[in-house]
């Protein structure tokens, strides 16, 4: 282009250097006058031809380039014009990575494989701890209540759950978790940790669930030993709940409020004795304050165990989120025939996180929970009768500083009215536990945690330190991230 | 047990009469809710959908999605959602399963029109066929989950979702293919802009921060020759940096391209080692303020990679 262009512009100015020069020669003299003109005509016209080529020469590049342009931009919108006419795909099961979520065919049965579209969920984890504490084994079980804690000087296997779940129909989903884990003793123990279905579809924001399953009752209560932001669960629900958590057999119904913000309703029954439901009909012979548990097996609905909660979620600003909770449970206890026991908690979570995170860090999390329980311990009629009132607290700050490393901190509150110094389950006890963890990846995950104890029940030693370091893995379906 | 009933019947209520005070002044909007799982199939959603719908994103386009969290506000929109638009091949695998557990909406769960998978929808890259393990990192098995970052795919999603809405919505199903008309119009404007504008990368060597750009680089042609992760999702160590430099060294490249919210020390520290420049792509709608469109996503794109390759005053 440039080169055309300096070409025209060199014949341009020959030309008019030469139109120049003819008038000049025209007033120099008027005897050639003639000779010049036809001259001058013979320069103009071959001046004329050779612009006139020249446009034709620029006309056809013009074209060429305009035809190159068009070429290209055809070549890029090919793939334009092929995604507006390819027929879209159909929705077929097989190749939806979401099957196992998805309600299987009434009539066609989905592959069962394990990979890409399986239709269920399975899943292993381990948790695992080595530490000791300035105690002996035997009285550190009572600082650690927990079933799951580690209480040993030395290894403890913390937890190994297996844990499946898929859509059963188009109506209901299930899950079961299956623990193992070593006693004190060496045996190995399975436990039936959960297992329930829900409801998928019921109108209303209603859900139904049944089964065997954790009651809904404060945010710490419901999760899982693989869960837990520290090695070791709160002592206030080791003394309500006894080491497993409140879980138990029965039905519950959960209600999705239509409010402006997430605000949950849900009500349970469940019922009320074994091992995993310590402060109401618990066992036959086990103790509590000081009270021998009788035989008090369920007569009518007043002898099982009731719960509630409401639960509200909260976005305060695009940073910080709440949950805010309260709960309440009561039923009957075995210390009497016609004794009750109520207890009450409330929950608060809060989470902060920056506009803009690498794998959800950093970010710094606070979660409180308050407890209070009032058991009443014998019948109108037992001269030891008496209303045992214990509560406790728990609060935790959680700082994520960097992409896979989390410091954290809980302090922790437990007493009881009255002479209970001796019980370990209901002395004046305070714990301070910093931990530091490290996340490699979602699926595994290192964490030393010191714990520092205050207590009464051990006269002549009221504290104790301990240093536990735990070790987790995963595998299988991904680990859920849940609030 | 009166007492206890008592109680009950209070925060039953209590609760109820929450319900009915908030809840039901805005049941009886008409236009279709979306809820899409990120903010640049918001944006697909809303250029087809229009004043027709009302579309929420779960997360912002400020964070990565795979490592979103399912919160209860995010349970409530589901819930209310009469379609939902997901990534999927394993994007959201964390966090989404459980909050369609949580949120009791029939409406969108898998296998229902509610529900989009729009990775069905786009042909996927580096769909793993040999057997996947996580000793290998962050490996996706259906395929890379970064398809929204080829404009040909953008193209397939507001198809797809201009098609889908019309079921839903019969009576607005021109209006749909109307705005999908116009938005491909757009395209067929826009893409030859974006590939003249960066035609200068076509064949060249590149090095990604993760596993998120292979999409791009297919459509504009240059070549991701290693990553700065050493395994999708696991931070670079001395030792991996040190092996990078080599190379970047010994083949010449000279540009890295990464999104907003990764760590910046390695990137200056490849500078420093090497002049390898960084180009910090906004690799969502509403990465940055100004990207409020998926039109605007690849004019961002552009322009972050011409700020990289303009002559740099010495730092």
């Amino acid at each position: 282009m440039t080169n055309s262009f300096s070409t025209l512009l060199l014949i341009t100015a020959t030309a008019l250097s030469l139109t120049g020069a003819a008038a000049f020669a025209q007033e120099s003299g008027s005897s050639g006058i003639g000779a010049i003109r036809a001259e001058l005509e013979q320069v103009r016209k071959d001046y004329e031809s050779a612009i006139a080529g020249l446009e034709t020469r620029l006309r056809q590049l013009e074209e060429r380039q305009i035809a190159t342009e068009q070429a290209a931009i055809e070549l890029a919108l090919t793939p334009v014009r092929q995604v507006g006419a390819a027929p879209l795909p159909s929705p077929s099961l097989a190749e939806d990575p979401y099957a196992a979520y998805a309600a299987p065919a009434a009539t066609e049965a989905p592959s069962t494989g394990l990979g890409g579209g399986s239709i269920i969920q399975l899943g292993l984890s381990g948790l695992f701890a080595a530490g000791g504490s300035s105690l002996e084994n035997a009285a550190l079980q009572n600082l650690q209540a927990g079933g799951h804690d580690p209480n040993r000087n030395g290894f403890t296997v913390q937890n190994v759950e297996l844990t499946i779940g898929a859509a059963v129909d188009p109506y209901f989903d299930a899950q079961a978790n299956f623990i193992f884990l070593i006693d004190a003793d060496g045996e190995t123990v399975v436990e039936l940790e959960e297992a329930y279905l829900t409801t998928r579809a019921l109108p209303y924001g209603l859900q139904f669930k049944a089964g065997q399953f954790y009651t809904e009752f404060g945010r710490q209560n419901k999760l899982h030993p693989h869960s837990w932001s520290f090695v070791d669960q709160p002592l206030i629900l080791s003394r309500f709940f006894g080491p497993d958590s409140l879980r138990s057999q029965g039905a519950r119904l959960s209600w999705l409020m239509p409010t402006d913000w997430y605000s949950e309703l849900t009500f349970a029954m469940q019922n009320a004795s074994g091992e995993t439901v310590t402060s109401f009909l618990f066992g036959p012979g086990e103790e509590v304050g000081g009270h021998t548990l009788t035989d008090r097996s369920a007569r009518n609905f007043s002898d099982l165990l009731y719960s509630a909660r409401w639960m509200n979620g909260l976005d305060l600003t695009d940073s910080i989120s709440a949950n805010i909770g309260i709960s309440a449970l009561w039923g009957p206890n075995a210390s009497g025939r016609d004794t009750n026991t109520r207890i009450f908690g409330a929950d608060f979570y809060a989470k902060w996180q920056p506009a803009v995170t690498q794998r959800g860090f950093p970010f710094v999390s606070l979660h409180t929970e308050v407890l209070q329980r009032r058991y009443e311990a014998g019948d109108a009629l037992d001269p030891t009768r008496e209303t045992l009132k214990d509560w406790g607290m728990f609060s935790q700050a959680l700082w994520g500083f960097k992409p896979g490393w989390v410091a954290g901190l809980r302090w922790e509150y437990a007493g009881a009215k009255g002479n209970t110094a001796l019980d370990p389950l209901r002395d004046t006890r305070k714990r301070l536990s910093p931990n530091l963890t490290w996340y490699p990846t979602e699926f595994s995950k290192l964490r030393l945690q010191y714990n520092r104890d205050w207590f009464q029940h051990l006269p002549g030693t009221p504290t104790a330190s301990a240093l536990w370091l735990q070790i987790e893995f995963s595998l299988g379906s991904h680990t859920a991230h849940v609030f | 047990m009166m007492k206890n009933f008592n109680l009950l019947s209070a925060v039953i209520l209590l609760a109820a009469l929450f319900a009915g005070s908030a809840g039901f002044a805005g049941s009886a909007e008409a236009r279709v809710r979306v809820v899409t799982t990120t903010q640049d199939l918001a944006a697909i959603a809303e250029a087809i959908g229009g004043d027709d719908v009302k579309v929420e994103s779960l997360t912002p386009g400020t964070r990565d999605p795979h490592y979103a969290v399912a919160k209860p506000s995010m349970i409530r929109r589901v819930f209310r959602a009469d379609l939902l638009i997901l990534i999927g091949a394993d994007m959201e695998i964390g966090w989404l399963p459980p909050l369609l557990q949580s949120a009791r909406n029939s409406k969108v769960l898998p296998g229902n029109p509610g529900f989009m998978d729009m990775s069905r929808f786009v042909q996927l890259l580096g769909v793993q066929s040999g057997p996947v393990s996580r000793a290998l990192g962050d490996v996706h098995a259906k395929g890379n989950p970064h398809y929204w970052l080829d404009p040909r795919n953008g193209l397939r999603m507001a198809r797809a979702i201009a098609a889908r809405l019309g079921e839903i919505d019969p009576d607005n199903a021109a209006a749909y293919q109307n705005r999908f008309a116009a938005f491909a119009r757009t395209m067929e404007i826009k893409l030859p802009q974006w590939q003249a504008a960066l035609a200068s990368l076509k064949g060249q060597p590149v090095i990604a921060y993760h596993k998120s750009f292979d999409y791009l680089a297919d459509i504009f042609g240059f070549r991701i020759v290693d990553e700065v992760e050493p395994k999708p999702g696991i931070a670079p160590s001395a030792a991996t940096l040190g092996a990078l430099i080599q190379r970047i060294r010994r083949e010449q490249i000279s540009l890295l391209i990464m999104e907003p919210y990764y760590e910046r020390r390695s990137a200056r520290y490849l500078n420093e080692k090497t002049g390898l420049r960084a180009a910090v792509l906004p690799q969502s709608v509403g990465a940055e303020k100004s990207i409020t469109t998926y039109f605007d996503l690849f004019d961002g794109i552009t322009a972050a990679f011409k700020a990289a390759q303009a002559p740099q005053e010495d730092q």
